[in-house]
């Protein structure tokens, strides 16, 4: 039961590379999994390496207000899953998964989280000789062995294949429903599962923090709802939908509560306005629809149809179980209380 | 129909050892008949003839045929004056050197100095290669210096160490001059490069996060070294000692100037004898005694040094296993 907070500020150099500003703060509540989402390069991994004591740097964590800030990464009492696994090469499967043991109190016995986690046969093996999920589950046992007071998790899924991917994904929710952890990923997919809490990430500062809803169904920019899978429509491109919200939702347009029209969104700025919504939210076909539009494309996706539409100068997805033919005209709906204005 | 790049013949399909073994075989004997009757030219010729029919047969394509024929000319280079050398022997002068009794202490030095040279090049050297394997401020210049002797000539190496150590030096109560720990120092300060270098690239190619798993989970940086990477490195620090082993082995130009004949503890003999490094003791019987003695003792080292260094190959020739989890 360990509340963790983290707030980095600094300055990284790497060895050829550009020196990389991290500037972000994280709080995770006892029990709590925070999923870091953001892009490749947005210093995800460097934030959750320094809050593991990897890298020297300024500002300060504390694990249940203890500061941990000058403890080296052995006496913090927390466990890693990487990307790539991590695994002990010159190590068996089972010796792997106990590695850390003798240097805790009351560790988990290796063979009983191996069984767990359904690698039990593996014990004997080389990591040399496991696919790529058997890797992750072992380095996942390695990391529950010690018993961590936190799980630091840095894109255990990414390097796996869709199926086993899916598979780590439903035990990795079952795993952190009652450890601290931070999960650090691209993945939006991934991140709306597991998360109790997201921070979304840009060039090494958190751009935007909430539940998993706030972040997907209200987000703060139009970066974020891009890289959260929405719609961004920019409406001085869209003038179509922008008459159809003057008529319809003036008064209740912002969703954030401001009471603000979205329409109006850059009357004291000289950005233009966007709004968001998600494609699952654009209804296809209704009648009584906002406006017409163009399909483009069509993508058969498991069990709906990713349907690309244009109208004005827009593009736009939606999903549809019945998807309209390519080139016809269709009319669209957009849920007032699904667009959100950023 | 087979095209320029095809392979002519699959050797998978053949095996590729009896392919090397017919080749080594066709090569040894070419090598005696030309030997036989006086015109080991021929057999140069040979060399370069039959590697380009053989990549042709193997390989088709013309570059490897190129690449293959001019390889062969440096290992004509390479190879025909050791097999002149070795074929050139009196056997019954080999067998007289093997038994010289003074002759076993030149073939004991010449193996346990350079032990002792290259066990203190990989004390210092290990710790040194990890340290430039993580990296820190000033590194190029550490690099370079440890490069130095590389490129010093080594009687160059030779007076260094003498200024440095010798009469007068940084440490007046350490004799160099004349002494087993000179001759050691000589050797170590020529070939601790090889071992600093080859250590250093075996830690350079372990993941950082083997380093960053171990630590999280647990062991701090003593116990991180104990159990992955130094073990991990095991085989890098080893072909370094190896390296350096043998490059001490050869070593000639610092060790004449330091320590032209040592003192030492000859277990054999259970006393204390005289004796000269090898390179320096065959140089010597070359200008007292000519090629042809020079040549029994430079086979017998030849002879010691190769077994040695091939034991020591086999030995480390395994997977990459080993480690104390």
């Amino acid at each position: 039961m360990t509340r963790l907070t983290a707030d980095i500020r600094s300055t990284f150099t790497a060895d050829g590379a550009e020196p990389f500003t991290v500037d972000a703060a994280v709080e995770v509540e006892a029990n709590e999994t925070c999923v870091v989402l953001g892009p490749s390069g947005s210093g995800k991994t460097l934030l959750l390496e320094t809050i593991a004591g990897f890298h020297e740097h300024t500002g300060e964590v504390t694990a249940n207000g203890t500061g941990i800030t000058e403890r080296p990464p052995e006496e913090r009492g927390f466990g890693f899953v990487f990307q790539d696994y991590a695994l002990f090469p010159h190590m068996t499967v089972r010796e792997n998964v106990r590695y850390g043991n003798r240097y805790r109190d009351s560790p988990r016995d290796p063979d009983e989280l191996l069984s767990e986690l359904g690698v039990a046969d593996l014990a004997a093996r080389n990591p040399p000789t496991l696919s790529g999920g058997e890797k992750q589950r072992v380095a996942l046992a390695r990391a529950l062995a010690v018993r961590p007071s936190v799980m630091l998790l840095d894109e255990p899924l990414a390097a796996l294949d869709v199926p086993t991917r899916q598979s780590l994904r439903d035990d990795l929710v079952d795993v952190l429903a009652d450890v601290t952890a931070v999960y650090v990923t691209h993945n939006r997919t991934t991140a709306r599962a597991i998360a109790d809490r997201i921070l979304v990430m840009q060039d090494g500062q958190i751009v935007q923090r909430g539940t998993p809803e706030d972040v997907f169904e209200r987000p703060e920019s139009p970066m974020v709802a891009r890289f959260t899978g929405s719609n961004v429509i920019d409406l001085s491109a869209a003038p179509s939908l922008r008459r159809t919200l003057d008529d319809e939702i003036e008064p209740r347009a912002r969703s954030d509560g401001s009471g603000r029209n979205p329409v109006d969104h850059d009357s004291d700025t000289d950005t233009a306005p966007h709004v968001a919504i998600r494609p699952e939210a654009i209804t296809l076909g209704d009648p009584d629809g906002d406006l017409s539009a163009t399909v483009e494309r069509v993508v058969r996706e498991d069990a709906t149809n990713r349907v690309t539409l244009t109208f004005d100068d827009v593009t736009v997805e939606a999903f549809a179980a019945s998807p309209p033919a390519v080139d016809t005209e269709v009319t669209l709906s957009f849920p007032r209380g699904r667009l959100h204005v950023c | 129909m087979a095209t320029g790049t095809e392979r002519r013949i699959e050797i998978t399909a053949v095996g590729r050892m009896p392919l090397v073994v017919a080749f080594v075989v066709g090569q040894a004997l070419a090598f005696a008949a030309a030997y036989s009757v006086g015109r080991p030219t021929w057999y140069a010729y040979f060399v370069v003839g039959s590697t380009a029919v053989t990549a042709y047969v193997l390989d088709g394509s013309s570059f490897t045929v190129a690449t293959a024929t001019a390889g062969s000319l440096l290992a004509v280079a390479l190879g025909l004056p050791l097999f002149m050398f070795v074929a050139r022997q009196t056997p019954s002068l080999v067998v007289e050197k093997a038994l010289d009794p003074s002759v076993h202490r030149v073939l004991y030095l010449g193996v346990y100095g350079p032990l002792l040279a290259a066990l203190l090049s990989l004390s210092f050297g290990v710790p040194l290669a990890h340290l430039l394997a993580s990296g820190f401020p000033g590194q190029p210049l550490v690099e370079s210096l440890v490069d130095l002797p590389l490129v010093v000539p080594h009687s160059v190496a030779g007076i260094i160490i003498l200024f440095g150590f010798g009469k007068g030096g940084a440490f007046p109560q350490l004799s160099v001059l004349g002494t087993m720990g000179g001759m050691v120092l000589a050797m170590a300060f020529v070939s601790a490069p090889y071992a600093v270098n080859a250590s250093r690239e075996a830690f350079e190619a372990i993941d950082n996060r083997l380093e960053y798993a171990s630590r999280i989970h647990g062991a701090n940086e003593w116990e991180t070294f104990r159990r992955v990477t130094g073990p991990l490195a095991v085989r890098g620090m080893i072909t370094g000692g190896v390296l350096a082993w043998a490059r001490a082995v050869s070593e000639f130009g610092a060790v004449a100037v330091v320590a032209y004949s040592v003192e030492f503890f000859y277990p054999v003999a259970g006393e204390t004898v005289t004796a000269q490094h090898a390179p320096v003791f065959v140089y010597n019987t070359y200008l007292q005694g000519g090629l042809e003695e020079s040549g029994a003792v430079a086979f017998l080292l030849l002879a010691v040094s190769a077994v040695i260094f091939l034991i020591v190959r086999y030995l480390t020739d395994d997977d990459t296993r080993g480690g104390t989890p």
